[in-house]
């Protein structure tokens, strides 16, 4: 479950990254661009990567956002895991339900 | 069923049996919504027809993949994207950041030919050329080189742990590795030139980036196709979820003969099925089991179904060894299924309204990239005013105005320009007009131009700025610009 939940966070974010980096880096020249005020100093390799991985966590909130708000009530008032997969320590690991 | 209330406060002590009975069949459903345990597939090796095809499809795309980056052309790569220079090098052709359009009409051109195949033939790429199908393959051909076949596979991963299956799966590991690694390193290739990439691994002084990339690639390779597998398919891929959206009844898909094959049931070889009721299918399970996706083709049309083939190569040989005619499982279309038809009633129904139109807009799509590649000038010319003087009188009365033209030289050869002006009479470039400029290269130049100052009419003049190579001929781009004046008498 967890998995799947950081898959569902972490791939679409992924794909909309990969298209992000190309649409904005074929576009913006990264020695054209400025940080603070003043002209990046890293290289065009470096801005390209570190943009890369902006986009990427840029996308991964939007995801995790959608998928913290997409739970029905039924999930938020109710624990869904499986008494078994519950954490360590959960008072709710023994016994029927919620 | 229904759901309890969300909201439903922990009810009183006589409620709670019954809504503990609920809420756990409710749970038990959403459960198996919510997670399906991955059962690991283990892929059976299938040998013919359409094997042999994918494995043709993986040695073409692969050889493509692996070998382009070291093929030379004009003593450089031949296919270069060069990200840290923002050129990209695709054989006779060199491409800038100002030549996004063909990049987007790559895109388009790409998008709608995988509408077009697929409405025709289904998933052909999922199938046979899509890099997870393929590293796949290659993968699973290494995993059974160290483990052997499915049933051998399925005894090592039960078998507890001990020094030979230790050895066993530290060796397909390795050569996962070191296969992944290799992918990454071309993977990079393709941004940084390879050769110097090569020299740069072997003496273990490859940049930060270019390590980073190597492996990043080279993980995802190793993640998705030792471990993930059909996963990448089922939970993924976007592709698998709206290619359903192509899909009509006649495009062409994998299936199971129903008609033909049920009642399933197992007989000896020499059995009469009809004195048995049952049909042609022996319930062999072998298309279930050579399935990469581990589904079982005869429940009918799933997402799941990648359309390999594997399914109908595996069906086919145990077909010939019970002496039935192949094709229980095959290629064919809803409405062929329906029909009873063959191949002619496959082909027949090929051009429909939904094909020819994917076909005429991606037709209109290429045809205008290749005009606009046909047309494209490897020479481009921006013509900005000087913003710090407007005009200035000079020598002789004339009047002046001094231009930037940013001029990029989109060849792979040095050339000298000449720049020359009209739209006015006696309007002259009075700087330098032949400029040289190094192979694919931009640069900025000055350029004054000078108007006597009898035919300046005051106001803003258009004029005409010509850039033309002197020893190359069709190297020729004209710019207009404004020519400012002071207004007389005012």
């Amino acid at each position: 479950m967890l998995t799947q939940r950081i898959a569902w966070i972490l791939w679409p974010a992924f794909l909309v990254a990969c298209g992000m980096e190309v649409v904005f880096f074929t576009l913006f020249d990264p020695e054209d661009l400025h940080f603070l005020g003043a002209p990046l100093e890293a290289s065009r390799m470096a801005v390209y990567s570190v943009g890369f991985f902006v986009f990427w966590a840029m996308g991964a909130a939007s995801s995790f956002l959608t998928c913290f708000l997409q739970r029905s009530p039924w999930e938020v008032n109710r624990c869904p895991l499986p008494a078994t997969e519950r954490p360590e320590g959960c008072p709710k690991r023994e016994g029927p339900c919620c | 069923m229904t759901q309890p209330a969300p909201d439903a406060p922990a009810g009183p002590a006589k409620a709670a049996p019954l809504r503990a009975v609920a809420s756990a069949a409710v749970r038990e459903e959403v459960e198996r919504g919510l997670f399906e345990v991955r059962k690991k597939v283990y892929p059976r090796a299938v040998t013919g027809w359409f094997a042999t095809l994918r494995w043709a499809a993986v040695w073409l795309t692969q050889v493509i993949f692996y070998g382009l980056p070291w093929l030379a052309w004009n003593d450089r790569q031949a296919v270069l994207f060069d990200l840290g220079a923002r050129k990209f090098y695709i054989f006779g052709l060199v491409f800038w950041p100002q030549d996004f359009i063909y990049l987007t009409l790559l895109l388009v051109t790409s998008a709608v030919a995988l509408f077009l195949f697929t409405a025709i033939a289904g998933r052909l790429w999922c199938g046979y050329a899509c890099p997870q199908t393929v590293y796949t393959e290659i993968f699973l051909w290494i995993e059974r080189l160290f483990e052997g076949d499915r049933n051998a596979r399925t005894k090592l991963d039960a078998a507890p742990l001990d020094g030979r299956k230790f050895a066993i799966k530290a060796g397909k590991h390795a050569a996962w590795v070191a296969f992944a690694f290799w992918t990454g390193f071309t993977f990079v290739g393709y941004f940084t030139p390879i050769k110097e990439l090569g020299g740069a691994v072997l003496t273990f002084s490859l940049g930060p980036w270019e390590t980073f990339w190597t492996f990043f690639y080279g993980f995802a390779t190793y993640g998705n196709a030792g471990w993930m597998r059909e996963q990448v398919c089922k939970y993924m891929c976007p592709y698998a979820r709206f290619q359903g959206a192509m899909f009509d009844q006649d495009t062409l898909i994998i299936a199971y003969d129903r008609e033909r094959g049920d009642p399933r049931g197992a007989r000896g070889k020499k059995a009469d099925p009809k004195s048995l009721g049952l049909g042609d299918c022996v319930d062999c399970g072998i298309c279930v089991q050579v399935c990469p996706t581990g589904i079982d083709i005869r429940d009918g049309l799933q997402y799941e179904c990648i359309g390999c083939a594997a399914c109908i190569d595996g069906c086919d040989q145990v077909m010939e060894k019970m002496g039935y005619p192949k094709g229980l499982i095959r290629y064919s279309t809803e409405h062929a299924m329906q029909e009873h038809s063959g191949l002619g009633g496959i082909v027949r129904r090929v051009l429909r309204p939904r094909t020819l139109v994917y076909a005429a807009i991606l037709a209109a799509v290429v045809g205008a990239g290749a005009t606009a590649l046909w047309m494209r000038v490897p020479l481009k010319v921006d013509v900005i005013r000087d913003r710090g003087a407007l005009v200035r009188e000079v020598e002789d009365g004339e009047l002046e105005n001094v231009y930037r033209l940013q001029v990029m030289n989109a060849t792979e050869s040095p050339h000298r320009y000449r720049i020359a002006v009209e739209g006015i009479p006696g309007i002259r470039v009075a700087s330098e007009p032949v400029v040289e400029m190094a192979a694919a290269s931009t640069r900025a130049f000055p350029v004054r131009i000078r108007v006597p100052g009898a035919e300046a009419k005051g106001g803003s003049q258009r004029i005409l700025i010509t850039v033309t190579a002197e020893d190359a001929s069709g190297l020729q781009v004209r710019e207009h610009a404004a020519f400012l004046s002071p207004r007389r008498g005012s």
